[in-house]
């Protein structure tokens, strides 16, 4: 009793100072998740602060990446999510490639999408927004999250619809419940009228012993089975009546829609450059992660590396004014990494030539956002992007993935 | 059911259900009435519940999974279960014919305190996607042809079938407004349920998990909801019989021989 109490109060306590969780677990996703497999690029969202009712847009692109991890089924069943924290926010619209994405559809690796998600304020309070990808069998793979604040007050938010048959829904959050409610608490009413003429009798060990007695007209009396009779002619005349009423009042309905949607990638670059992972190595004391590249520069024009790019986290050539450019001002800044992306020979590419360059991203992003967990990774790779920009600021991304090895020690 | 009569030594004696009792007795008995009642309709509510969220789950928790096949088949087949059980009790030991009434009643009431706090006020999601399907009006006939009839054999029949093919048309009365067709994003035609389903983010249980409407049942056009009504019948009868049988067995007291009084030479 003292222990049940104890238990009690503590469980009350802790879950008084419980503190909100501030956003989605996205670091406690495994680095293979996050880098190998959906690269988001370009993501922005429209503002960080809207009232209820108001208007979010999130776009962006992400590459399903070519080195995806072949523990995972491959993504032939995907649909566009969004990270959020439950409803608070409603979503309107979202699109890949334009296409409408209300239902799931086949992706394919090795290529490239747009995306577009319209979000719609509705719980007020600071929320961590971010693009998601949810793979079927692979879960849910979640991009960059930034905050965006809802003010005002949840009562006012509407969610209006037109219907093809006519009809003007004024909010979807409250369409419908009428009915609901007003059925559900008749058939409730006829339950307990039920049970309670029954109930208002003795009932157990006088009703036991009548039976062993072999009193049983006592117990189910003419009356009860008269009442029951007129009870089971209610139940389907309310039955049958309320379905046919349904169907005057909505005559044309249609059944849930559980097609798959059709989507075709972004065209392929005709240019590229192409990277070889000669060497890559995670040096755990100095959280740096340095790497030897072999890099071809396919395209017709010079061109120069502007950025590294994995698992949301951006680290960018700070020599090269487009690339910082690149970075939209919404970004979350804890997602760019502040020493930015250090290599040992910045000249510009040349048209055709191959160079080894050794890149040094040092950061502690990689300890903040988890991801020296690939250390641990039973297959030790790692993955992310690399943006080359040519002198009329062209973007040219290249897959970057390879085996990686830990320095423990110096 | 109820008479009270003097007695010649001037006492008084209470007639129940044609057997005498003093009043002291009665009083306890009623008390002990509403001590087992109180334990029973906690047990019964909270084991039907967590059976309904265990098997039928999503399907009766989202307006977007109520759908023509899988929730007209599963939810009556698994839902007759408790129903079954508890009528074994209250109609073969007390002559009482409310079991699956009082199953009903009592899993509805838990649905709405769940979905209100659990899925409304905790998750944020709006009633009009969250409403549970009433299993009542068909627990209702299965205690009429039991009492009717007074046999399990004749209710499993009967009364099964009418409780599998009066649920989607019962329910109906509340989803056919969420079965109107709208058009969103321009090109895309989508039930109320579907859009509803689709604007409150359920974050880890995307479009894909949704499993409705992928059988062959779709051959049938427009009459898939009462083959599927049909089919789920047919299981009731099965598992109506199966669960009564079930709560037969385990009602069954039983004793193990004492082995060790007998090594004592007792």
């Amino acid at each position: 009793m003292i222990g049940t109490g104890l238990l009690a109060g503590v469980t009350a306590i802790l879950s008084l100072t419980a503190i909100p969780a501030q956003a989605h677990g996205e670091r406690n996703q495994e680095p293979f998740l996050r880098m190998r497999t959906v690269q988001w690029y370009d993501v922005k969202w429209s503002t960080s602060k809207i009232k209820v009712n108001d208007e979010i847009v999130i776009t962006g692109k992400f590459r399903l990446f070519p080195d995806w991890p072949s523990n995972l089924p491959k993504p032939d069943t995907a649909f566009l999510g969004n990270g959020t924290p439950g409803p608070v926010l409603a979503r309107t619209e979202s699109y890949i490639n334009e296409m409408p994405m209300i239902q799931s559809t086949s992706l394919e690796i090795g290529r490239d999408y747009d995306f577009k998600t319209v979000l719609k304020g509705r719980i007020p309070g600071n929320h961590h927004i971010h693009p998601m990808l949810n793979v079927e069998n692979a879960g849910p793979i979640v991009g960059p999250g930034s905050w965006v604040e809802v003010a005002g007050s949840a009562a006012d938010f509407k969610l209006p619809i037109a219907t093809l048959t006519g009809q003007k829904i004024e909010n979807l959050e409250t369409w419908g419940l009428e009915t609901v409610y007003s059925w559900h608490a008749l058939w409730l009413v006829i339950g307990l009228f039920w049970l309670l003429w029954w109930l208002r009798r003795p009932l157990l060990v006088p009703r036991y012993k009548a039976l062993l007695a072999g009193k049983e007209d006592e117990l189910v009396t003419s009356t009860d089975r008269k009442l029951g009779v007129a009870l089971m002619g209610v139940t389907l005349l309310l039955v049958i009546g309320g379905y046919q009423w349904a169907e005057a009042k909505y005559p044309r309905t249609i059944p849930l829609q559980a097609g798959k949607a059709q989507v075709e990638p972004l065209p392929l670059p005709t240019e590229q450059v192409s990277v070889k992972v000669k060497d890559a190595n995670y040096d755990v004391p100095g959280r740096s992660m340095r790497m030897t590249l072999k890099v071809t520069n396919q395209t017709s024009a010079p061109v120069r590396l502007g950025e590294f790019s994995t698992a949301g986290i951006r680290f960018i050539n700070h020599k090269l004014p487009v690339a910082v450019a690149a970075v939209d001002p919404g970004f979350p800044k804890e997602l760019v990494a502040r020493t930015g992306l250090a290599m040992d020979d910045d000249q510009p590419l040349g048209a055709g030539e191959t160079r080894m360059i050794r890149l040094d991203l040092t950061d502690t992003a990689w300890e903040v956002e988890r991801l020296v967990s690939m250390l641990n990774d039973p297959d030790s790779r790692f993955g992310g992007l690399l943006f080359f920009y040519d002198e009329k600021s062209n973007r040219h991304i290249a897959n970057v993935s390879g085996p990686i090895v830990p320095t423990f020690v110096h | 059911m109820a008479s009270t009569t003097i007695t010649k030594a001037g006492g008084v004696k209470l007639r129940l259900y044609g057997l005498d009792w003093s009043p002291q007795m009665a009083g306890l008995s009623r008390t002990f009435d509403y001590l087992v009642a109180a334990i029973l309709i906690l047990a019964i509510m909270a084991g039907f519940h967590i059976h309904a969220m265990l098997t039928i789950g999503d399907w009766d928790f989202w307006v977007d999974w109520k759908d023509r096949e899988y929730w007209v088949t599963i939810t009556p087949v698994l839902l007759i279960t408790f129903p079954a059980a508890v009528s074994y009790i209250t109609w073969e030991k007390l002559r009482l014919p409310f079991g699956a009434t009082l199953c009903a009643v009592l899993l509805v009431i838990a649905e709405w305190l769940t979905r209100y706090h659990g899925f409304h006020l905790w998750s944020y999601f709006p009633m009009s996607f969250i409403w549970p399907a009433t299993i009542i009006p068909g627990a209702i006939m299965l205690d009429m042809i039991l009492m009717l009839t007074g046999n399990a054999l004749l209710t499993a029949i009967f009364g099964g079938v009418i409780f599998a093919l009066i649920f989607p048309a019962t329910n109906w009365t509340m989803l056919a407004a969420y079965h109107l067709p709208v058009k969103v994003m321009g090109s895309e035609v989508a039930s109320v349920a579907d859009v509803i389903g689709y604007a409150f983010t359920r974050t880890a249980t995307p479009e894909y998990l949704r499993m409705i409407e992928r059988g062959t049942l779709r051959t049938f056009g427009g009459h898939s909801t009462s083959v599927a009504a049909f089919f789920a019948a047919f299981l009731c009868i099965f598992m109506y019989l199966g669960w009564w049988y079930l709560a037969k067995w385990l009602s069954n007291v039983v004793t193990v021989p004492n082995r060790l009084k007998k090594m004592m030479g007792l």
